[in-house]
């Protein structure tokens, strides 16, 4: 890959195809038409392309209007949707906590392909009109971005990644967009705690400086000095592919940083934009408004990947600084750090093998989580863990007294916003994904097994504490439905028990003559047996019924109580056993039944094992549920078992029935 | 607004709630309150509550409806006191629980072997395991609860455990206790009745994913200077179970835990040094690595001195709608908490409400029926730990011995006339070892608690008595200790 900006604007070739050699002939400094994709060619210079000049607007409410009107026609990466948008916000300052607002509204609404060209939008306005825009957005820019950053595709991601890194520099004297603060959060979201360097984020930031130097080599194609740096670079990628330590990480970054930042062109080099627009603060001019060419010098088309590949990249690492006017400021520390890396040994010259020596003590370093997690296609769950994880890492937020008293937390999306679903009858969230509407789905499911039984008596009582030895074998997956501890792998237990109850409600009893008119209700549930008129026997059956002793039962609830007797009988022998302390079950005076059920303990020494380095579904809630349910619990709450019209005491027999023993 | 009367009616008022403020509210005995969310997000102590639904409060129930986002809440029922701060720690503690939650995905990272970025090599992958301390009405209870909650609603399948060794307290049971439940739903304030949310009882609710099903000690008095090497011994049990569990269960492990203490960890007299075995105590059964100090400079200090080099000590301040409580108080909340384990809350809702619900539980659920059995005089066996009027160690004469040492257990006879069994709080135990090798001297110390028995009368001659009980499971055979608590029905 020799190119950091793909020829789609999104990665989807259908919105990005350019107009071959269409922004290739512009001049301008704005180099929109590098990103922001127009279809057709417009007859004026980019940047003074007038876009159709927007109403002035005296009343907020009909500029909220009109803007998110508009807004909402920014559904692909259109260039003239943006600049017309732009130039409405420049014209409008005074609202522009309403087109943050707006802007924040639609972001978030949009499904997660359309999210690029807002924050384009959002890139364009903080760039081209700064004052007030960038504090504005400064405020919402950390959770829409990082939220968007969770869902959009990977392409999109590096898009996303490479608008961050312009906005580093893209603020009053190069200083951050949105303030060193905001910046400082986002790449720590991003690549994680910004005291350390990743692999991960080296390369993007590689990547990045690459492609500014790849233009710069475009635009002036005698300056000699891009081709060195890109030659450099491109050894330094490899490495750093490779793997290098820590340290050697940071010292890559910061070498990165200060070209990427002196590579930025002269404020006083730029030429004038030909018609500029009198509201335009200083940056208009200093800084091209599009992102990842925010600092590249006088634009290149988009598109053109540079004449470079790796096999005609010289086998020598010094690289001559030369003497170019543009850009001015070079950095001869790359050369000196890659040097420095030679001599220690890291750095190999290219063609000779691996890195040796010292460098090399964490050759392994962990790759990017984003890749390796998300391949695992069973990895729902660990992609909820992950994310959160990486949410949650990135706060900076250190145990001590100062830190949490000082740092304002990002709590209310955690709490509140990155769980929109809300159960309406005891508030408790969930995610607005999958698994977290799996998951409000079963906590429903609960509620409605609960109301259910609320109804079929009185006369509660409080129960017994839980014995120790119960207490201490709880692993756990109780109700609820919530939480890794019991998602995915109870599917399987699940499966087995849908089959199950499929068999046990395939059993039917013929209904004796003359009594087709009776009632006959369950001993075990009271609920009437239901009757119907089977076609291949032509018969009148009770459908999921059984025969016992001259009485009818539901072959389910029949089922469920001889297991549970079975287990009470059971577990007493083996507590018997084991002089085991909690010898005498729990007894419920209001139902009679003893509902715990009895389940061997599975040897510790195999759930400790799983905590190692075994995949995460094997650590299992599924083996706890098979293995260790032994909760003093009066109702079946496995969160899996589906709701459909099962009474609660079925269930149990359900979610209860592989025994060995039995 | 309206005259006293004993049932106040009182039009529903509506408070609009800024950002990151409360509305504080303290409730006077017998009096109620309804609240209900109108629109906005509101928390009850990191308990969410929903839209729509009125969630009443009571028995003397001080609690704060806190908003992060803003919010308007209608409030029915006359409070004693009721005012809006907007001075709240909250986002001191928020910051904290983030701390916190970084330590269990760390944790939690570490027992799935997942792969460990390599700037995080070197993070410690220790769960939180939190000790607060702090002086009394400092609001340690709810600093637990919220951090306790707040982990719950990360979505996460959090199961922090909840860890309560201050007798004076309750917990879910009773005051007495030293106890842990792993709390798996955000727990609901309602009542001073239920600090920490209820435990399992056999109604529907049972299901809830609120229910708690607690592990716990009888130490039997509400102050811990009053027996401490019973405190400690008790402590270091609940603490041995606990390891036990995590060895089984080591994602729930992850989760940490949480424990409060009692104000008496956080202030005494300098000569008494009972306080830091305790503390010490405490800082070995539950492995804490983190000691959060709640607004109290001094022992701040001192906790950095003592405890710094090895554990990670944090101080926040406390929050300003903490009240200042009496003796009384406690005792009317002891009564609160004995009457609700027997017959479940019964709180009376402001007039004009019909629809209120404790915590999201229906009120129905939450009446309980005990039974009331008469009982041969040894159909139990009762004993008390250590001497019947025992005076600190300290407070002997000089080189006198104690005739019964503080951990013996004492069998005491019902029918002797200074048994003061009359009305007296039984810890029920779980059933002692059934292999008679397996027995010793103290093992009553060692025993779970199970429920609690009231003696409510003591007939002397036919050598029966009548016992409280919380169902109607039998409890022929077992043993139960009583401590220094009463409780009569009123």
């Amino acid at each position: 890959m020799s190119h950091v900006y793909p020829q789609s604007i999104y990665g989807q070739p259908s919105y990005g195809v350019p107009v071959p050699g269409f922004s290739a002939q512009r001049a301008t400094p704005a180099s929109y038409q590098q990103h922001y994709f127009q279809p057709p060619p417009p007859p004026q210079p980019q940047q003074q392309a007038a876009p159709p000049q927007p109403l002035f607007h005296s009343d907020p409410n009909s500029f909220r209007r009109d803007f998110t009107s508009r807004l909402s026609n920014l559904t692909i990466n259109s260039r003239v949707h943006i600049q017309d948008l732009s130039m409405m916000a420049q014209d409008h300052p005074h609202f522009s906590s309403i087109v943050a607002q707006s802007l924040d509204h639609h972001i978030r609404q949009v499904p997660p392909w359309m999210k690029l060209p807002g924050f384009y939008l959002l890139d364009a306005i903080s760039k081209n009109v700064f004052e007030p825009y960038a504090s504005v957005f400064s405020r919402i820019v950390t959770s829409l971005f990082m939220d968007a950053y969770f869902q959009v595709d990977s392409s999109t991601r590096n898009k996303m990644e490479e608008m961050l890194l312009t906005w580093r520099t893209a603020g009053p004297e190069h200083s951050p967009l949105f303030g060193p603060e905001t910046q400082d959060r986002l790449q720590t979201s991003v690549w994680g705690d910004q005291s350390f360097a990743t692999k991960n984020q080296v390369l993007s930031e590689l990547q990045f400086t690459l492609g500014q130097m790849e233009r710069a080599l475009q635009a002036n194609p005698r300056d000699r000095t891009p081709e060195g740096h890109i030659h450099v670079l491109n050894q330094l990628r490899r490495l750093v592919e490779r793997g290098v330590s820590q340290p050697e990480l940071r010292q890559i970054l910061e070498q990165l940083r200060t070209l990427a930042r002196s590579a930025l062109p002269p404020p006083v080099v730029r030429p004038p934009p030909p018609t500029p627009r009198p509201v335009a603060a200083p940056y208009y001019n200093q800084h091209p408004p599009f992102p990842p060419q925010a600092h590249a010098p006088p634009p290149r088309p988009y598109s053109h990947p540079p004449p470079l590949s790796f096999n005609s990249i010289p086998q020598a690492v010094d690289v001559a600084p030369p003497q170019a006017p543009v850009p001015a400021l070079l950095p001869s520390n790359l050369e000196s750090l890659m040097a420095s890396l030679v001599k220690s040994g890291v750095l190999s010259v290219p063609g000779t093998s691996t890195p040796t020596a010292q460098g090399t003590s964490t050759p392994e370093v962990a790759p990017p989580l984003a890749l390796s997690e998300r391949e695992d296609p069973s990895a729902v769950k660990d992609m909820n863990t992950r994310e959160y994880r990486n949410f949650i890492l990135s706060e900076p937020i250190a145990l001590t007294t100062s830190d949490i008293t000082r740092a304002r937390p990002r709590i209310v999306e955690l709490l509140y916003e990155r769980q929109t679903s809300q159960c309406k009858q005891c508030g408790i969230r969930f995610a607005d994904t999958k698994l977290g509407k799996k998951r409000l789905e079963d906590h429903l499911d609960m509620h409605f097994r609960q109301n259910s039984k609320v109804d079929q008596g009185r006369g509660h009582s409080r129960s017994w504490f839980t014995s120790l030895e119960n207490w201490i074998h709880d692993a756990s997956i109780n109700e609820k439905g919530k939480g890794p501890a019991h998602s995915l792998s109870l599917t399987s237990t699940k499966v087995d028990n849908a089959k199950r109850e499929e068999e046990l409600r395939a059993q039917f009893v013929v209904i004796p003559p003359g009594a087709e008119a009776q009632s006959v209700s369950c001993p075990i549930c009271k609920e009437t047996l239901q009757s119907e008129f089977l076609e291949d026997e032509e018969e009148w059956v009770w459908r999921n019924a059984v025969k016992k002793d001259d009485k009818i039962y539901h072959a389910t609830c029949h089922a469920e109580a001889t297991t549970s007797t079975s287990s009470i009988a059971a577990r007493l022998r083996t507590e018997k056993q084991q002089g085991s302390r909690s010898a005498t079950p729990e007894v419920y005076p209001m139902t009679g039944i003893q509902s715990t059920t009895l389940r061997s303990t599975p040897p510790p020494s195999l759930l400790r094992k799983s905590g190692s380095r075994s995949p995460p579904q094997l650590i299992s809630p599924g083996s706890k549920v098979a293995g260790v349910k032994r909760k003093v619990d009066h109702h079946d709450s496995d969160p899996l078992e589906d709701g459909t019209g099962t009474p609660p005491f079925k269930k149990l027999a359900l979610s209860s029935t592989p025994i060995p023993s039995s | 607004m309206s005259t006293s009367t004993d049932t106040p009616i009182s039009e529903p008022k509506r408070w609009d709630l800024e950002p990151e403020s409360e509305y504080r509210f303290e409730l006077d005995p017998g009096t109620s309150l309804a609240i209900k969310l109108v629109e906005g997000q509101a928390e009850v102590f990191g308990f969410e509550l929903a839209e729509a639904k009125v969630y009443l409060f009571g028995s003397e129930c001080k609690a704060a409806v806190y908003t992060w986002k803003g919010c308007a809440i209608q409030v029915t029922g006359v409070p004693s006191t009721e005012y809006v701060s907007n001075e709240t720690p909250m986002r001191i503690y928020a910051n904290l629980h983030i701390a916190l939650e970084q330590m269990r995905v760390r944790a939690l990272r570490q027992v799935r072997g997942s792969p460990v970025p390599s700037q995080e090599a070197n993070a410690r992958s220790d769960p939180p395991r939190v000790l607060v301390v702090g002086p009394e009405h400092s609001g340690k209870t709810t600093i637990c609860k919220i951090l306790t909650n707040y982990a719950v609603r990360a979505g996460q399948g959090w199961t922090p455990f909840l860890v309560n060794v201050d007798p004076g307290e309750g917990g879910w049971a009773a005051p007495g206790t030293v106890s842990v439940a792993p709390v798996k739903g955000p727990i609901p304030t309602a009542s001073s009745a239920n600090p920490l949310g209820t435990a399992a009882t056999n109604a529907p609710m049972s299901l809830a994913s609120n229910t708690l099903l607690p592990l716990a000690y009888w130490y039997g008095h509400p102050q811990t200077k009053r027996n401490p090497l019973l405190m400690d011994r008790m402590t270091r049990n609940l603490g041995e179970n606990m390891n036990d569990r995590f060895e089984l269960d080591p994602e729930g492990r992850a989760s940490g835990l949480i424990v409060d203490t009692p104000s008496s960890y956080a202030s005494g007299p300098s000569a008494n040094d009972h306080r830091h075995k305790l503390i010490n105590a405490c800082i070995d059964a539950f492995k804490i690595n983190v000691i959060v100090v709640v607004g109290h400079e001094k022992l701040n200090v001192e906790m950095q001195r003592s405890y710094g080099a090895n554990l990670m000590v944090v101080k926040i301040p406390k929050s300003g709608g903490v009240v200042e409580l009496d003796s009384s108080y406690r005792d009317r909340v002891t009564n609160y908490q004995l009457h609700a384990y027997f017959y479940g809350q019964v709180i009376k809702p402001p007039a004009g409400i019909t629809n209120g619900s404790l915590g999201g539980e229906s009120l129905t659920d939450l009446v309980l029926s005990p039974s009331s059995t008469v009982i041969n005089f040894n159909d139990i066996i009762i004993y008390r730990i250590g001497s019947d009027a025992m005076a600190p160690s300290d407070a002997l004469p000089v080189g006198a011995r104690r005739t019964v040492s503080e951990m013996q257990p004492v069998v005491v006879d019902p029918a002797s006339p200074g048994s003061r069994l009359l009305n007296a709080v039984l810890a029920l135990l779980s059933p002692q070892a059934s292999d008679e090798s397996e027995r010793y001297d103290e093992e009553v110390l060692d025993l779970t608690l199970v429920g609690f028995l009231i003696i409510t009368n003591i007939d002397i001659t036919t050598k029966k008595m009548t016992v409280l009980a919380p169902n109607r499971g039998s409890f022929t055979g077992r043993t139960a200790v009583v401590g220094s608590f009463e409780w009569q029905e009123q």
